[in-house]
């Protein structure tokens, strides 16, 4: 089996971390002759307070920082690429090569271009409307920011790369992604515009329709796999199939092959992608619900979409594509230490980032669906499948068939 | 904590039925929701604070699309710079 690169876990290496900068400080302190106060911070709760701070910082960073920006660029690269140019490229030369002297280029990679937009949105004005209701126009954004980083409290990343181990975690997830309507409706009728209005209540209705099927899938997913722990979905799909060498993962199961498009579906539509993205349908209302923001405040809401297209890539991974499990299990030996030549981290994230470019490269080839059409779908075709997906989930799991 | 949950829910259901704006209730009602779910992690019942978030929170939206169809509340409100005066 493959390991993970982290070894304890996530919080316990930011457990050692703390010990030592904290013996660090209580070195200085002792030195400034004050070891009452350098004892103060070597205690155990304080120890534990620090180092629940640091993982916090460290998940923070990984997902909003690395994942959200990474995400970004893949998407602009991508649909760059579907429409026959390059998309960004201007970048920075490392110091030591020899381009350096030259400054800027525009035949980079353009990673830098996001970190560059996030600036120029930090600089803007925050207008906020002068008949807008003030309370709910700022409590939108943080609803919708604080609803998605709530995902990867509980979202795992391998084995040992995990913040909390919750055995209600997939529960967690699907709550947390629940809260969004919410916000959404939120901010579309506080913006006190006509457009803003149509939005909100658009996606409150899509985004309802789509939540049900999404849920019935999970349904049936759980009860093939019996838990609702991610942790032990992922180990209940790490057998071989039946006696060969595919791997038991659930999209390979016969009921959950339909499950896994119905999700997908739902998920593209709960993530107001492209064929679904009637709420922010450029074409008809302006920039749908997020007309009225602007500056940092627009960047959220235009941000954290992307994040939440990750977490839920991620919950699609650990649901129905085997999560962290890889075909290549091969271990290096160093120090007695089994080290992973492809950690389950490598696993997770490229199956996560493949699904992520399925989405975008779904998002950017095939036109928007009408609004009537959406929930025509939602609730004329997605609905009555997912439910005999929960059937044939009940019959092969009376029958003993997988 | 207890104490805490209870007072926030106290101050948002009221807030919830005396509020005039239709979606300041709504907003409140949410607020209520998610503190009786706090309350349920105290009492060590995680999945039916996990439910209670995700079937009552999550059908606070209902609710308002509800409100607004069937009340006859003028929605948008003119604003005071506006050209229409």
């Amino acid at each position: 089996m493959s390991g993970s690169l982290l070894t304890p876990n996530l919080v316990g290496l930011c457990r050692s971390l703390t010990e030592i900068l904290l013996g660090i400080v209580k070195a200085i302190f002792d030195a400034l002759s004050l070891p009452g106060v350098g004892s103060w911070f070597v205690s155990p709760g304080v120890v534990v307070f620090f180092t629940y701070l640091i993982a916090t910082l460290v998940m923070v960073m990984w997902a909003a920082l690395v994942n959200l920006l990474s995400v970004m660029w893949v998407e602009r690269k991508l649909y760059s690429r579907i429409q026959d140019r390059r998309g960004i490229m201007l970048g920075v030369p490392w110091p030591w090569s020899k381009k350096y002297k030259r400054g800027m280029t525009n035949l980079g990679w353009g990673f830098l271009q996001n970190i560059a937009d996030g600036v120029k949105l930090l600089q803007k004005e925050n207008i906020t409307p002068a008949s807008a209701d003030k309370l709910l126009f700022h409590a939108a954004p943080a609803i919708i920011v604080s609803s998605t980083i709530m995902v990867f409290a509980v979202l795992p990343f391998s084995e040992n790369f995990y913040y909390t181990k919750v055995a209600l975690g997939v529960l967690f997830v699907l709550a947390a992604l629940s809260l969004g309507p919410f916000a959404i409706i939120l901010a579309g009728y506080s913006s006190n515009n006509k457009y803003t209005l149509i939005g909100g209540l658009r996606a409150a209705a899509m985004m309802l329709s789509y939540e049900i099927p999404l849920i019935l899938c999970v349904v049936a997913v759980v009860l093939l796999s019996g838990t609702l722990d991610p942790f032990q979905m992922v180990a209940v799909q790490e057998r071989p199939l039946m006696g060969t060498i595919v791997p038991s993962w659930n999209v390979f199961s016969p009921p959950q092959m339909l499950g896994f498009v119905i999700f997908f579906i739902a998920l593209v539509a709960e993530l107001e992608r492209i064929p679904f993205d009637i709420p922010e349908a450029d074409a008809e209302l302006v920039e749908g619900w997020t007309t009225e923001y602007g500056g940092m405040r627009f960047g959220f809401l235009f941000g954290f979409k992307w994040l939440r297209a990750f977490a839920g890539a991620g919950l699609l991974v650990i649901l129905y594509l085997g999560g962290w499990n890889g075909p290549v299990f091969a271990t290096v030996s160093v120090l007695g230490y089994p080290i992973p030549i492809l950690p389950q981290e490598f696993w997770f994230l490229l199956k996560t980032y493949l699904v992520v470019m399925v989405i975008i490269w779904i998002s950017w080839s095939i036109p928007r669906v009408r609004a009537d059409q959406v929930l025509k779908i939602g609730w004329n075709r997605l609905i009555p499948l997912a439910l005999l997906t929960i059937l044939g989930a009940a019959v092969f799991k009376t029958m003993g068939w997988f | 904590m207890f104490l805490v949950f209870s007072a926030v829910e106290i101050v948002g259901a009221i807030l919830t039925v005396t509020s005039k704006k239709l979606v300041r209730a709504a907003f409140w009602l949410l607020i209520t929701l998610i503190t009786i779910s706090g309350i349920y992690i105290l009492l060590r019942a995680e999945f039916v604070a996990l439910i209670q978030i995700l079937v009552y929170a999550g059908a606070v939206p209902v609710l308002l699309l509800f409100g607004i169809m069937l009340t006859r509340k003028k929605m948008l409100e003119e604003s005071e710079t506006s050209e229409a005066k």
